[in-house]
């Protein structure tokens, strides 16, 4: 993890000096506001990979009943919900340019708003139950019974009314309808912001661990 | 005891509970009238719209209406067992999944009721137009299922949380957002006279989805 730490700090910077100098604007989108995608799709990425993330960990977590497995996906869900808000912020400056609002109920918008309030209650749920013992197994159930229903939120309830949103990169033709230079940034900020989470996600769960068991000494034994 | 017939006994115990209590199950009642009064005062007044302007409008209205007042009845499934003590027997005695079927069960039949009470209403106070009976029929069914379902599920996950009640609504909204979303675009086409083949395929996937996730989870949620 101490390795990817320092190659982060290069890659981001020069995936961040890409995004500004080396694709062209796209067409068809008022002045500079298409390059939003290199910060706001990987964002909306990444929180969706820590909502996955954070489903596959309480699946860890009910079967083997390791602690472990329970901090992870409870650091996840803050991450994602994190990568969420700044999905939201990013995507409302778009707006605000292309559409003159900041806000416009668009169905895309909406659902993404829904989405980060569906793991906000994950953490809601976490802080309500008291009991230690169980408090793990029915975040743990939320997250799962969550991410059946997640499909409807991002894929669905988007598609049944008419949007304002470009096309996804998971759109109806199939295709990636992107000129090479912006399809490498784009693909890079995926990765980048992918391995930032991974980084991120390492410094919580360990945190949450730490926070559990209290400090551990150079002996490896827990404090009182 | 199979366990369709003790899904069943589970239903009809929570039946004759509610019905000995009778204020719980009133309060439900008199919730959908009332809502449905304001509501028809509202349109006739401040938001009296041209005729061809009301069908998306009452769609919504009805369905925002049917959510609220479930939300008063539905959560107790499962909080009523922990506020009366009976919790623990149950779950010594019964399978969850087998509790959780007859709960589901039990929250539909009262959906349903709850849907009785209040389309009249709504034909009446609202001049609303039923166009296709069958479709109207299909969507309440399909969408009263679903809303059965993950609210039932949700109870169980907050039956033992401090603040349930509050809780509740806030973690089930977004979940059933999805839900609502097709059920008032299925209304809007039914009340139109068309059968809503779109979104009741969206609500069936959906109702099929959110029950695979609560049979899978319902130990978890339930269970000791």
């Amino acid at each position: 993890m101490k390795a990817l730490k320092f190659l982060l700090l290069p890659y981001m910077a020069a995936v961040i000096a890409a995004a500004f100098l080396w694709p062209e604007p796209a067409q068809g989108f008022i002045g500079e506001s298409s390059r939003i995608v290199f910060f706001h799709v990987p964002c909306a990425w990444t929180s969706t990979l820590a909502f996955l993330v954070a489903a596959a960990y309480s699946a860890a977590y009910l079967r083997t009943r390791n602690p472990w497995h329970d901090d992870v996906a409870a650091a996840a869900v803050r991450i994602g919900l994190l990568f969420g808000v700044l999905t939201l912020i990013t995507g409302s400056l778009f707006a605000n340019i292309m559409w003159g609002s900041w806000w416009n109920w668009d169905p895309r918008e909406s659902s993404y708003l829904l989405l980060v309030f569906l793991y906000a209650a994950y953490l809601f749920l976490r802080s309500a139950v008291e009991d230690p013992d169980r408090r793990p197994r029915v975040a743990a159930a939320y997250a799962l019974f969550a991410v059946v229903l997640m499909p409807f939120l991002t894929f669905v309830a988007p598609r049944i009314t008419a949007s304002l949103h470009p096309q996804t990169v998971i759109n109806p033709q199939g295709k990636i309808l992107m000129d090479t230079p912006t399809r490498a940034v784009f693909f890079g900020a995926l990765a980048g912001f992918s391995g930032l989470f991974l980084w991120m996600l390492s410094i919580e769960a360990r945190t949450r661990r730490l926070a559990r068991t209290g400090p551990i000494s150079r002996t490896g034994r827990t404090s009182p | 005891m199979s366990a369709l017939s003790g899904a069943w006994a589970v239903c009809v115990k929570d039946a004759t509970e509610e019905l000995r209590r009778k204020v719980a199950i009133v309060s439900v009642f008199f919730f959908a009238a009332t809502a449905v009064t304001l509501v028809s005062f509202a349109m006739v007044g401040a938001l009296a719209l041209p005729p061809a302007d009301r069908p998306p409008l009452q769609a919504a209205l009805l369905w925002i209406i049917l959510f609220f007042a479930a939300a008063t009845g539905l959560p107790r499934a499962f909080v009523a067992e922990e506020e009366s003590g009976t919790g623990l027997a149950l779950r010594k005695t019964i399978p969850a999944v087998v509790v959780l079927a007859g709960k589901t069960l039990f929250n539909f039949l009262l959906f349903l009721a709850m849907a009785a009470v209040t389309i009249p209403g709504f034909l009446i106070l609202l001049d609303w137009k039923a166009g296709s009976a069958g479709a109207v029929a299909a969507t309440l069914l399909a969408g009263g299922f679903g809303l059965a379902v993950v609210s039932t599920f949700l109870s169980a996950l907050v039956a033992r949380a401090g603040q349930r009640h509050v809780l509740f609504v806030l973690i089930a909204f977004p979940l059933l957002l999805p839900l609502l979303q097709a059920a008032i675009a299925a209304t809007i086409e039914a009340a139109a006279g068309a059968f809503p083949s779109a979104p009741l395929k969206v609500l069936v996937a959906y109702d099929g989805a959110a029950a695979c996730g609560a049979y899978m989870l319902a130990g978890v949620a339930w269970e000791d």
